[in-house]
């Protein structure tokens, strides 16, 4: 089992930057917006998370103007990053099945 | 590319730091747009983004730390780690700290002192092209050149860019070199031609070098300042170019100053350079000019070898001026200025360094066997880490972080050590160690202790990593392959210190020799002073009544015994004048077919000098006071000398001369040897005396017998003098002064060699020490096991003393060997003593032997204490 808070983290963030670039603010709008105001993402967290990512080469970031005018560091999605999107969205769906099942055992 | 990259995201942090700053700002600036358009206020809606966002600068931190590499973070961890494990066994981090210490300390400081010698490059621009030339002779240990040779030289087509000169021995005249301003000074002068700073390529600091016509005689007097004679007389006045300063009482006007990095090409230390001034007309063969010392630029690209070739018509063109005797000991000479310089210096330093090394890679074998014994103690901690998941490269990494952390600690001790090291060295050296008083730990010396400690620590670091224990042998331990390098590292180290100690022997030896000298004179109780008539006593009548006035101030010295006047002294620096054999004539007697015959001193005495020296009358006389005639026509010779001149004759009464227009001179008496200079001379010193005053040379030594102490006489001596010549610069001394003077150079170099074999003698002790008390801990066992069979202690203490010994043998018949070619390379070193002398290698064995059974006392004593039982039932 992967460090299972950190990863979800990871996984939010690559499943919203697979529909389109986005920056960290509209990052965090967006998981709660389609979230329903579920999760709710800390900016403490938020931030060593993107970082991490584009270090590790699964995003990149470049400086882009917004709709409104203002200067945003936007990230997207690389090659890497897709791949790894699928393979976390798999073991997600993996562990979720699992924790569901053990769950509806109790 | 990857470290690269490293570099250079350590530099590029100010980026992330100002992007992440950036990113963050316009992240609240949208919360706040955000806050805005559900209704709140301008401000509220800042405030309220605010309050969401939290901490920025624990984000920011926290976000940053993502760019701090795996790598330093590994480093810190094991760093860390290391720190921790270094203060759990004191006993080891302090031992191999000091062992290093102690190597890297002696290298750095030997290497500061020889790096001038052997490495660094001479003050001059391309020093590479910069030769000293001449010819030697019998005369000069150094090659001189004549002036009217000199002339000739640079007339001709020749390899030489540019040659340039100074007089042998101060002035063209022999004068001395008084400053005689306030308070009057002895000077050192040098007497150069205007091409001498141009060749070496110096360029005044002040003013202007001579001009060519400055360099003619009658030309008006100038004078070119040291840099430090500047300072410390003229209180660097920055005017002082143009004005008139007062030199053996008349004004020479100075033109220059020294830079302060100059120096004479000879070492020598100069105060004040004039022009040599030498008349063309009085230089025309056979009429010589002056003994001169030639240093010559090269044009670029040609060697000294092609140099001596193409000097060779010149040099027998030369030769023609040479008597046809004397030919075939006269050598054309051309080196490199840096051989000039250091003369006999490089083997002693050369022996000096590797001295040093050897005591550093001695300490590095040492650390190496501790780290080894301690990968053994520590095979449980790597096996559990190893099985935690730490990769064998993660382990290997974690062993040098420590090693490179020993030596750093190592490196740093060591400079602390050196700079001591090094100021024992300025005050206990002997004058005329070239370039010692230059020596300092500077930014080269420093990147050099570095270096070593890196290559140290690579040397220590990477034999015990070998020996980590891998999957298969995880609960092993240390292995028998570990074990056999721990012996023979013992094995080698013993080697090398049998190597420096007796290097060490034969030079403490010759040491001694060189104190054993017999000097052929009683030099205790006595004192010299000396002094050198300038430029005032030109006229002998001058120089008559100086004498005259200072023999009757002489006898009013209180707690005088006897006293005597000469013109020169034996041992006394600046030698004695000397004559070849082959020029002194014997009545009825042909003179010398073939060569030289070597030199013969002499000197003007006054009666009392043999009896006041303690110089025996073998035969005949000393002088008496009738014998100071103007025209005197006796002679004393030594006994050597009379040996050689009249064979078995009784040289009493025989007639001799050495100048061809001189009267014949009767031999009046035989006097014992007496050693001028024992470092040059050979086992015997011809030499004969003249009664004083005769010639009245500029030279004077005084020599007083004394009963009272030396520094009283000094002052009498001082004030006896004032009383005939107030601003007369004396020098005094006691013989015995000079005497130690002699054993200088050998009790130095002996006495470095000795700290550092034993250095090296305890380090390899400390590490036989290390090596058997480690395998009697690891037979605890088998030892137990031998006592319950029946073992007694006594033969328990043999078992291990016997396996020490073997491995102490072994190093013992290595080190004879490599003594065996090491010391030949000392051969020009020693005096006295064979470079294979038994007794030292004797000793040296033995004491070695001593060593070893003593280091291995102690654990073999813990051996025999096993209790069987306990030992037994250990895990």
């Amino acid at each position: 089992m992967p460090d299972s808070l950190q990863g979800t983290l990871d996984l939010l963030i690559l499943k919203t930057l697979q529909a389109e670039p986005n920056h960290g603010f509209g990052i965090a709008l967006h998981i709660q917006n389609v979230s329903e105001g579920l999760l709710r993402v800390e900016e403490g967290s938020l931030y060593p998370a993107l970082h991490r990512l584009a270090r590790s080469k699964l995003i990149s970031a470049s400086w882009k103007v917004t709709e409104n005018g203002r200067r945003a560091r936007y990230y997207r999605l690389t090659p890497a990053g897709h791949k790894q999107l699928e393979k976390a969205a798999e073991n997600w769906a993996d562990l979720s099945k699992g924790v569901a099942k053990i769950l509806r055992f109790a | 590319m990857k470290l690269l990259n490293r570099l250079a995201r350590l530099f590029r942090r100010r980026n992330i730091d100002d992007d992440l700053r950036e990113e963050m700002e316009s992240h609240l600036q949208m919360r706040a747009e955000l806050n805005a358009r559900s209704g709140m206020t301008p401000e509220d809606a800042q405030r309220e983004a605010l309050k969401q966002f939290g901490n920025r600068a624990l984000i920011h931190e926290d976000t940053r730390r993502i760019y701090i590499s795996a790598f330093w973070e590994q480093l810190i961890q094991d760093a860390r780690y290391a720190f921790r494990s270094f203060r759990r066994t004191p006993g080891f981090t302090l031992t191999s700290i000091c062992a290093l210490a102690l190597g890297i300390g002696s290298t750095t400081a030997v290497f500061s002192v020889v790096d001038r010698i052997l490495f660094r490059s001479l003050p001059y621009p391309h020093e590479d092209r910069l030769v000293s030339a001449g010819v030697t002779a019998p005369l000069d240990t150094n090659e001189f050149l004549l002036a009217a040779d000199l002339r000739d030289w640079q007339a001709a087509d020749t390899p030489f860019e540019s040659l340039g000169s100074f007089v042998i021995g101060g002035s063209p005249g022999g004068a001395g070199c008084d400053l005689t301003e306030n308070s009057p000074v002895r000077m050192s002068c040098a007497f150069v031609d205007w091409t001498f700073l141009p060749t070496l390529g110096v360029e005044p600091l002040l003013g202007r070098n001579f001009t060519r016509e400055e360099d003619r005689p009658n030309a008006l007097r100038v004078a070119i300042l040291s840099y430090s004679l500047w300072q410390s007389r003229f209180g660097a006045d920055p005017n002082i170019v143009g004005r008139a300063i007062s030199v053996d009482t008349k004004p020479v006007t100075v033109v220059g100053v020294l830079p302060a990095m100059f120096e004479m090409p000879t070492l020598g230390q100069d105060d004040i350079l004039f022009p040599q001034a030498l008349d063309p007309a009085s230089l025309a063969h056979p009429q010589t000019g002056p003994s001169l010392r030639v240093f010559g630029r090269l044009k670029p690209g040609i060697s000294i070898p092609q140099t001596a070739a193409a000097m060779e018509p010149l040099f027998q063109q030369s030769l023609q001026w040479v008597p046809a005797a004397f030919r075939n000991e006269v050598k054309l000479r051309i080196r490199s200025l840096r051989d000039r310089q250091i003369q006999d210096a490089r083997t002693a330093s050369w022996v000096l360094f590797g001295a040093v090394i050897t005591v550093l890679l001695i300490a590095c074998a040492n650390i190496t066997n501790l780290l080894i014994a301690r990968g053994a103690t520590r095979a449980r901690e790597f096996a559990m880490r190893t099985a935690l998941g730490a990769g064998r490269i993660r382990l290997v990494r974690q062993m040098l972080t420590e090693t490179l952390l020993l030596s750093f600690g190592g490196a740093v001790a060591g400079a602390i050590l050196a700079w001591c090291l090094l100021y024992v060295f300025a005050t206990a050296a002997p004058a005329g160690v070239p370039r010692l008083a230059q020596a300092t730990l500077d930014g080269r010396v420093l990147l050099f202790t570095i270096v070593i400690s890196l290559l140290s620590s690579a040397v220590f670091g990477l034999g015990p990593a070998f020996f980590i224990p891998n999957g298969a042998t995880r609960s092993a331990g240390i292995g028998s392959a570990a074990t056999r390098l721990r012996h023979i590292l013992v094995s080698v180290q013993i080697a090398a210190s049998l190597i420096l100690l007796s290097a060490a022997g034969l030079l403490i030896q010759t040491f001694w020799n060189f104190q054993k000298i017999p000097l052929g004179m009683q030099t205790e109780n006595l004192v010299i002073g000396s002094m050198v008539l300038g430029q005032r006593y030109t006229p002998t009548p001058a120089r008559l009544s100086f004498f005259r006035e200072l023999e009757e101030q002489l006898p009013q010295i209180h707690g005088m015994i006897s006293y005597a006047i000469a013109d020169s002294v034996p041992l006394l620096p600046g030698g004695n004048p000397f004559r070849l054999l082959a020029g002194i004539e014997v009545q009825g007697r042909p003179r010398f077919a073939e060569g030289t015959g070597g030199n013969v001193s002499f000197r003007s005495v006054t009666e009392q000098y043999f009896s006041t020296l303690g110089i025996p009358v073998l035969h005949g006389r000393s002088f008496e006071p009738a014998d100071r005639t103007t025209n005197p026509s006796v002679v004393i010779v030594s006994e050597t000398l009379a040996r050689r001149l009249f064979n078995d004759e009784d040289p009493l009464g025989k007639q001799m001369r050495w100048n061809a227009d001189d009267p014949w001179r009767t031999v009046v008496g035989v006097v014992g040897g007496v050693k001028n200079n024992p470092l040059l001379s050979g086992p015997d010193d011809p030499e004969f005396y003249v009664p004083r005053p005769g010639g009245a040379a500029r030279r004077v030594s005084v020599v007083i017998r004394t009963s009272a102490s030396a520094s009283t006489m000094a002052n009498s001596i001082r004030s006896a003098v004032a009383a005939v010549d107030p601003a007369l610069p004396v020098t005094v001394e006691t013989m015995n002064a000079y005497v130690r003077r002699l054993s200088d150079r050998p009790r130095f170099t002996a006495m470095l060699l000795a700290f550092f074999s034993s250095a090296a003698v305890l380090l390899a002790g400390v590490g036989l020490f290390g090596v058997i008390a480690f395998l009697v801990a690891r037979r605890t066992q088998e030892i137990g096991l031998r006592m319950a069979l029946g073992a007694t202690s006594g033969s328990i203490v043999v078992l291990v003393l016997s396996h020490t010994m073997r491995w102490t043998l072994f190093g013992i018949v290595l080190g004879l060997a490599g003594a065996f070619f090491v010391s030949r390379s000392l051969q020009n070193l020693l005096f006295q003593v064979s470079e294979h002398d038994l007794p030292t290698f004797a000793i040296t064995v033995v004491g070695l032997g001593a060593m070893a059974v003593v280091a291995a006392w102690i654990p073999s004593r813990r051996a025999s204490r096993i209790d069987p039982m306990e030992a037994l039932r250990q895990d």
